[in-house]
């Protein structure tokens, strides 16, 4: 049980998550959903605690993560892995380097740096990467694979941190459908065959709808909405959004370009 | 977490996974093999002996609590007048390369003068006067000239010119065509378009290279004098012989500060000048 | 005509007043410009003693200088001439051989200390404020203080010989390739590094695994360029004592050994040459295989 009390985190003048109060439940694939700006990634970062919160305590099975530091905190942060909307590989490391990157903190620094991974790992990287028909590319750079590919790879990292929540940030936003439902049905799969708690931002209602047990609503920072998606009616996503569904959808072509267009920006 | 028998099975499906192929761990252990050689080689030729080692750590030990604090021994008069030459050798060394290379930067320059052989002769003439360090030169024009700055001056212009020449050439063979087009429509001679076409789109790189190169000669200027060609060094050296550590530290913090303000000021021009 | 000047009477004036004032301005910067110029050649000339005089009377003497070390090779017999010009080769050799490995350890040691601390002198990944300050400031002195002064004192330290050499070009490289190692990290992808901080990894591995992939060949680099400049130093540190083939030039100089010296100039030109050449062929192999797709 993943427990936020009053969770509030202010960036100056901006408070991006105000208040929140959550009880997650293990096993539970909540979705989080909310205009941009309106604090759902800092959310997700402050959980995982890389961002440290201004007020409120975070309680993961009776034990307070809000406060630790050093190797607790990276214990925590191993615990709670996180997926990011720019699948955030290291582009110039194979890909089975950046799967057994997840376990860093399961090994000793020393051996780390000289890249001494055992036959253990190895091997779980690759039935880690099997699962999602990935392990013939082990040895493929990260950058000849595409964003679908990535994205998986990302997961795999995650579940070799061997966590107990996923976090995911717009896991699909940078993605075609097609790649899209790749993805989500990815994490629904370790939601459902692993037990993992998983905790998704997402920017399309509809897989809201469809993949998640639990939908949270967010509006500048404050939680508006909590419940199954059944409750999730016309009046609820007006309040969420500012506007209806299908005016929404009609942005939403809108913003999935912009999406698209943004990490090609950056590579220029 | 994986059985043995799992264990075999990814093994034998992913061999590469587990052992890079015989080529690839033959191509590394070739390369190691090379460097650790060149390594061990290297090593057994610069390392001194242990006692050595030892005694001159503990010498050097000594000379850093000596430094402390840094005093000038009221020669300061006679440091700040060899700062001042050194100053003084990298302004008039710099300028003095910077108005050599600028003809023969263009002379150097195929886009201007399309004669492939004396192109060639003159670029390895660069490369010949930049090869030679100007500690190099400082000994010759010591030679040639006597000791002092003026040596200095020469020497620092000398490689410089080489090196300056051969940027400027780049930057002349990189100037925009249709410029220079516009200007021989109208009707100019050689001399007129180098001046008109050429000169204003290259003059903020070239601008830049010589500001850059005064900061890096104030570095180098401030070590000439311990061959005898003026400036600072002579005096360092000197403090060095004399074992007198209070006032090289003295020295060196006058080298950084100088330094220090000299990238300051070059830097703040040459970002005006890119600017413009 | 008319109309326009009488319809805009006050835009033309204002337009006028401002012109007046921006060339007033700019006559005045490019004014002051040329009168710190001249005062600065002024004052350089003076304490820098130029006298066109004495430099008219040293061209004789420099051009003398010059064919002096030429060599004598006559068309009869070219081959003896050279083995004669060449006449301590196995000498020479083996000093421009130390000289190239002072500035390949040289190099190497000065890479090694930059690539421990480029990490803490870049703004975005440096685990303290302190470590920051400190590996800034201690990249900014070592690469201030030339090299030539570092090798006089460590020659007064260690006595005369390469080691000196050695740890002078060690110091000054860790400098010049810190700070531009620093620049690079500061321009990694952001991404991974947030990835492996959320993943729980320390900040030893987050540098290992998330930055120096993206780096490493930036470093390299780097890194030939340095060696490349360090050869070149390395062959006249042995004029203050510190190893190699300067030593044995300054030597020829002071003695007046004329063909000797444009002998050992020749062979320093030729190695320095030949290293730039195979740098540079190494360097290009990097940047076709690296960078070219890393910098996404
Ligand atoms: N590091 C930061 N510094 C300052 N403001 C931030 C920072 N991160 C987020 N914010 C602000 O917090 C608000 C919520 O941002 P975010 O959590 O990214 O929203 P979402 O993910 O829902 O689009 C925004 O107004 C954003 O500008
Ligand atoms: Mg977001």
């Amino acid at each position: 049980m993943l427990e936020i009390t009053g969770l509030t985190r202010r960036f100056g003048s901006v408070t991006a998550v105000d208040d929140v109060t959550l009880a997650v439940p293990n096993g539970q694939m909540v979705g989080i959903i909310g205009r941009s700006g309106a604090g759902k990634s800092t959310l997700l970062r402050l959980i995982n605690r890389l961002i440290d919160p201004s007020a409120g305590r975070l309680v993961f099975e009776g034990r307070d993560v809000g406060a630790l530091t050093g190797r607790a905190l990276r214990d925590w942060r191993t615990d709670c892995a996180m997926i990011f909307q720019q699948f955030n590989l290291v582009q110039r490391l194979d890909v089975l380097t950046n799967v057994l990157v997840g376990r860093l903190n399961h090994r000793s620094t020393l051996s780390s740096l000289f890249k001494l991974f055992s036959a253990e790992e190895r091997a779980l990287a690759i039935r880690t990467l099997d699962r999602f028909d990935l392990a013939e590319a082990a040895l493929q750079r990260a950058d000849t694979l595409s964003g679908g590919q990535q994205q998986r790879v990302a997961i795999a990292r995650a579940l070799m941190q061997e966590p107990r929540i996923i976090l995911a940030d717009e896991p699909i936003a940078s993605l075609d459908p097609r790649n899209g439902k790749v993805v989500m049905d990815a994490l629904r799969r370790i939601n459902r065959e692993d037990g993992l708690t998983v905790l998704c931002n997402l920017h399309t209602l509809d897989t809201a709808r469809q993949y998640c047990d639990r939908i949270v609503g967010m509006r500048a920072g404050r939680v508006v909405f909590d419940g199954v998606p059944a409750q999730l009616t016309a009046a609820m996503v007006r309040d969420i959004y500012g506007m209806s569904e299908e005016e929404l959808d009609q942005a939403e072509t809108v913003t999935s370009t912009a999406i698209e267009a943004a990490p090609s920006r950056m590579a220029a | 977490m994986i059985g043995a028998a799992d264990l075999a099975a990814i093994r034998e499906a992913h061999p590469r996974v587990f052992r890079r192929s015989t080529a690839e761990r033959r191509r590394l252990a070739l390369i190691w093999t090379v460097f650790l050689a060149v390594l061990a080689l290297g090593l057994w030729r610069v390392l001194p002996g242990w006692d050595v080692f030892v005694a001159g750590l503990g010498k050097l030990g000594f000379l850093v609590r000596f430094m402390i604090p840094p005093a000038h021994g009221g020669h300061l008069d006679q440091m700040l007048h060899g700062l001042a030459e050194t100053l003084a050798m990298a302004f008039m060394g710099t300028l003095l390369a910077a108005f050599a290379a600028l003809p023969l930067g263009f002379l150097g320059a195929r886009n201007v003068l399309p004669v492939r052989l004396f192109h060639f002769g003159l670029r390895r003439l660069f490369d010949g006067l930049r090869g030679i360090d100007s500690l190099i030169w400082a000994i010759v024009f010591v030679a040639a000239v006597g000791m002092g700055p003026f040596a200095g001056i020469l020497a620092l212009a000398v490689p410089d010119t080489g090196t300056l020449a051969k940027l400027f050439a780049e930057a002349i063979e990189n100037v925009e065509k249709r410029q220079v087009e516009g200007i021989e429509a109208a009707g100019a001679n050689g001399v007129e378009r180098a001046r008109f076409g050429i000169l204003p789109q290259v003059l903020p790189v070239m601008l830049s290279h010589v500001l850059y190169f005064f900061e890096s000669n104030t570095r180098s200027a401030t070590i000439l004098g311990v061959v005898g060609a003026g400036g600072i060094g002579l005096q360092l050296a000197e403090r060095i012989r004399l074992d007198d550590w209070q006032e090289v530290a003295f020295i060196i913090l006058l080298i950084l500060v100088a330094v220090a303000v000299i990238d300051w000021i070059s830097g703040r021009l040459r970002r005006r000048i890119i600017a413009a | 005509m008319a109309i326009a000047v009488a319809g805009g009477g006050d835009a033309v004036a204002l337009f006028e007043t401002r012109h007046r004032d921006l060339r007033r301005r700019k006559a005045l910067t490019t004014g002051l410009g040329a009168l710190l110029f001249a005062l600065a050649f002024g004052a350089s000339a003076i304490v820098g003693e130029v006298d066109p005089g004495r430099f008219a009377a040293g061209v004789p003497n420099i051009l003398d200088y010059v064919h002096r070390t030429l060599p004598e090779i006559s068309a009869r017999q070219p081959l003896t001439d050279i083995g004669e010009w060449y006449w301590a080769i196995d000498i020479w050799l083996l000093l421009m051989l130390d000289t190239v490995l002072m500035g390949f350890v040289g190099t190497l040691a000065g890479t090694a200390v930059a690539l421990l601390f480029c990490f803490h002198a870049a703004a975005n990944l440096a685990p303290t404020r302190w470590s920051f300050w400190l590996a800034r400031r201690g990249f900014e002195f070592a690469r201030t203080v030339p090299e030539l002064v570092f090798a006089l004192i460590f020659v007064f330290a260690f006595g005369p010989g390469p080691f000196a050499g050695v740890l002078a070009i060690a110091i000054h490289s860790a400098g010049a390739l810190g700070k531009l190692f620093a620049e690079v990290n500061e321009n990694a992808d952001p991404r991974p590094i947030d990835a492996l901080a959320a993943a729980g990894a320390g900040w030893t591995e987050t540098m290992r695994f998330a930055v120096l992939p993206q780096v490493l060949p930036n470093f390299l680099s780097y890194g030939l360029l340095r060696f490349e400049i360090n050869v070149r130093a390395a062959s006249v540190l042995g004029i203050v004592g510190a190893g190699g083939i300067g030593e044995e030039l300054y030597l020829v100089v002071r003695r007046f050994l004329y063909s000797d010296i444009s002998a050992i100039v020749l062979l320093i030109l030729i190695t320095v040459s030949l290293i730039d050449m195979g740098c540079e062929r190494l360097r290009h192999g990097l940047i076709e295989a690296g960078p070219a797709r890393a910098t996404r």
